[in-house]
């Protein structure tokens, strides 16, 4: 059997194409639980940023827009979060099922009237690149700009983190909410800007499944995503690289069990389709062992509300 | 150039507590004023008011005569207010630099020139690049300490700074201090050693119960008239009686190590001592020598090769801290709110984790209730825990309080051997006096104390052996009667 050079590299970018939605959604939600606040509402900002997305394109017509809108449109449903658990002091992980449950309710809604519409064409980087190096050309080249952007995010999400003043004080406030207020820092306002980031990067997660992906806006089409980005934050212990390798190897293995599935290997469909869950969290428990770098990185604060005594 | 800090008429009150009662203060560069007081005195929240935590609810505060408007630790230091907390706020996950640079403008490698400087001129020494999580509570203090001076703040207040640091420690720390009242730094000292009041400051200020009792200049003070002014009542000096204690040996320990697999934890190395019914042996030492080691390996929160601890003619070395309690060891480590007690659960929850086989508190896996709170009830009376509500969470008992709840709850079950770690720090004088009765008493009742220390006289008063450590090893066992302070102080810094 001649296994096409070409077609392995397109496999991977297709792979990689899959993985983008995950790390842009897990890199986001990677700086707001670092500030100590858990959101569990990826699932649903992602979806709002879904639905936005595509509305806004249908109806301005404008790429730019809708991108940008479908960010917003995150930043927007997550102010109700951080409104609700920073100002009002209420539980995260309620306030965060609560965000999922009314993002898929209302897209649900909005969307009734987009369903069956046909998507745009979204301009790709590069193309005429693509046919140059063997392997190498369909990995690297013929992407939209916000592929190139989400592989670039965990390096600059960990640059941020590592090295900027701004990355330090997200990085104490989830140590230790109460020293940093004691060291002056406005803890609710660095909450606020982290809930509202991930909320920015999840609706751009979004966008790029109803307009990138699969141009097109079905019900529910996030499908379970930001669970998954959830469960990478974690399990990476909120490490940005290694939201990287998880991303790829779930994309990677969604993937490859399509293709087993379509030349009909015999293995049971339903453990195929477990298999990428199972395997992301096994590697990246076996990954992430070292017990002192996982308490080094854990926001110690994680999910705990602030608020200062008068 | 001069700084003069005033408190004005500073109310402040909590919901069934008036923690400052109309507070007049003033404070001048140049000398340097204790703020003596026990615990809920109202210490506490003055200097949270000086230092912009909390505001007061009347009165006001007036630097070089500019009316201060603290409305947040960042206005405390733009107008040049640094102060020490007795609970580090630092964060612990973050490297001591990260920790330095976070509320500095300063570029990084100014930054670090500044600390060297600073670290050199004082005699620190800590490595910048380790997260604070693996460094000892005394080298927290210095971290804190130095923080403020990047500051080059006009006012220092200090609160409890040397409750953690030993007396080497703590004279460097004074000529530290000295020396910035010389530079023209206002010092303003919390504390409860009355010892180091008379020995470092110029004048001193009494609280009790939230109001000023007296101000006045050392010279016309020593440490009765103070300690009889904080606490209210004439306090009786204790001291232990020294008998022949028997020759009846409880715990043995035979060639102990312990090797970490933490770079920053100290490893034990062939560890070798044992105590005789009724003896206490105290263990002194600088912290981060090794002691928290050697309280978990004694503890058994790390477990060890079986045959190394002989306790009671049984090998336990191999046991964890709920087996090892059940052949009667009892435990008070030294961190109360993390190690000891759960903040956010009730005195009597607390009360019911330390459960032996013999205390009933659960029936076939319920929890018994009125049992619990029945022993709660007693160890609060019978140890004088200053409260009368067993539903309280531990978090809001005082320092004081916390210790004596821990203490009696190990001590209830009338324990063989009590091993404690620094169970004084932090504490004043009145608490200090009742723990340290306490352990006498245990001793007289013929049981055995192994008590770990960073408090030297601490040490002489209640021990009948003293050993020092110093980086992982013991020296040899000395009679208490036999060695001073200065020769502690020697075996501590390494020499012999």
């Amino acid at each position: 059997m001649i296994i096409d050079i070409n077609f392995v590299g397109l496999i991977i970018a297709s792979i990689m194409a899959s993985a983008v939605p995950l790390i842009l959604a897990s890199c986001g939600e990677l700086i707001t639980e670092r500030s100590g606040v858990l959101n569990l509402g990826v699932e649903g900002m992602m979806i709002i940023g879904a639905i936005s997305g595509f509305a806004l394109m249908t109806v301005t017509g404008s790429l730019i827009i809708a991108v940008f809108g479908a960010m917003l449109a995150g930043v927007l449903i997550s102010t109700i979060f951080a409104f609700l658990t920073q100002t009002l002091i209420t539980n995260h992980v309620a306030t965060g099922l609560a965000l999922t449950i009314f993002g898929i309710g209302i897209s649900a809604m909005i969307g009734k009237n987009f369903v069956g519409i046909p998507g745009k064409e979204f301009p790709v980087l590069f193309e005429s690149l693509k046919d140059t190096i063997p392997l190498l050309s369909p990995i690297l080249f013929g992407h939209s700009i916000v592929f190139y952007f989400a592989f670039a995010l965990p390096f600059i999400t960990s640059y941020f983190l590592k090295k900027t003043k701004i990355g330090l004080i997200v990085r104490a406030v989830g140590d230790s909410p109460e020293s940093a207020s004691n060291q002056g820092i406005n803890v609710k306002l660095v909450r606020y800007a982290c809930i509202l980031y991930g909320g920015a990067m999840c609706g751009l997660a979004g966008a790029y499944l109803s307009m990138i992906y699969t141009p097109q806006w079905i019900e529910n089409m996030t499908g379970g995503r930001g669970w998954i980005a959830l469960a990478l934050v974690v399990f990476s212990t909120w490490n940005p690289i290694k939201i990287l390798i998880g991303a790829m190897i779930f994309g990677g293995l969604t993937i490859i069990q399509f293709h087993m599935q379509a030349i009909g290997v015999r293995i049971p469909v339903q453990f195929l389709t477990a298999l990428p869950y199972v395997v992301t969290i096994i590697v990246l428990v076996v990954i992430s062992r070292d017990s002192r770098k996982i308490r080094l990185s854990t926001p110690s604060s994680l999910g705990k509300s602030f608020y200062k005594d008068n | 150039m001069n700084t003069n800090l005033k408190i004005s008429n500073v109310t402040k009150i909590y919901p069934g507590c008036v923690a400052n009662d109309n507070v007049s203060l003033e404070f001048n560069s140049g000398k340097i004023y204790a703020l003596l007081g026990e615990n809920g005195a109202g210490k506490s929240t003055l200097v949270k008011i000086l230092s912009g935590v909390i505001m007061p609810d009347e009165g006001k505060i007036y630097l070089n005569e500019n009316n201060l408007k603290l409305n947040s630790p960042l206005d405390a230091k733009k107008n040049d207010i640094g102060m020490v907390f007795q609970h580090f706020n630092l964060f612990e996950t973050l490297s001591v630099f990260e920790n330095l640079i976070i509320d500095s403008d300063e570029q990084r490698e100014g930054l670090r020139e500044k600390i060297d400087s600073i670290m050199r001129k004082y005699n620190f020494s800590i490595d910048l690049d380790i997260p604070v999580l693996n460094l000892s509570a005394g080298q927290k203090q210095k971290v804190e300490i130095i923080r403020c001076l990047i500051r080059s703040p006009k006012v220092l207040i200090m609160d409890e700074p040397t409750s953690v640091l030993t007396e080497q420690e703590t004279n460097e720390l004074f000529l530290s201090l000295k020396k910035f009242s010389e530079e023209g730094i206002l010092i303003i000292y919390i504390t409860h050693k009355l010892k180091e009041v008379m020995e470092l400051c110029d004048e001193v200020a009494v609280m009790r119960r939230g109001k000023l009792v007296s101000v006045s200049e050392i010279k016309n003070e020593n440490i009765e008239s103070l300690a009889n002014k904080m606490v209210g009542q004439n306090l009786k000096t204790i001291k232990k009686k020294k008998e022949k204690t028997s020759s009846d040996q409880l715990i043995n320990i035979t060639n102990l190590n312990f090797i970490s697999e933490d770079p920053f934890e100290t490893n034990l190395n062939d560890i070798n001592f044992s105590v005789n019914r009724g003896e206490c042996l105290g263990i002194a030492g600088i912290s981060g020598n090794g002691q928290s080691e050697l309280f978990q390996v004694l503890s058994g929160e790390i477990i060890s090769d079986k045959n190394s601890i002989e306790f009671n003619k049984n090998y336990i070395g191999d046991l964890n801290p709920q087996e090892r309690r059940e052949y009667l060891m009892a435990f008070s480590p030294e961190d109360r709110l993390e190690q000891a007690a759960i903040p956010q659960m009730a005195i009597f929850e607390n009360v019911a984790l330390n459960n032996f086989k013999s205390s009933n508190f659960f029936n076939n896996g319920l929890i018994n209730e009125n049992k619990i709170k029945e022993h709660s009830k007693k160890i609060i009376s019978d140890f004088n825990v200053n409260t009368d509500n067993i539903e309280l969470k531990s978090q809001f008992l005082s320092g004081g309080n916390l210790q004596k709840l821990i203490i009696g709850r190990e001590l209830i079950t009338s324990p063989d051997l009590l091993i404690c770690f620094n169970p004084t720090w932090g504490l004043d004088v009145g608490a200090i006096n009742y723990i340290h009765e306490t352990l006498i008493k245990i001793n007289e009742q013929n049981k055995s104390i192994i008590l770990i220390s960073t408090d030297t006289d601490e040490l002489l008063k209640l021990s009948d052996k003293i050993s020092v450590i110093h980086k992982g090893k013991l020296s040899k066992i000395m009679e208490a009667d036999e060695v001073t302070s200065e020769k502690l102080g020697i075996l501590m810094g390494g020499g012999n």
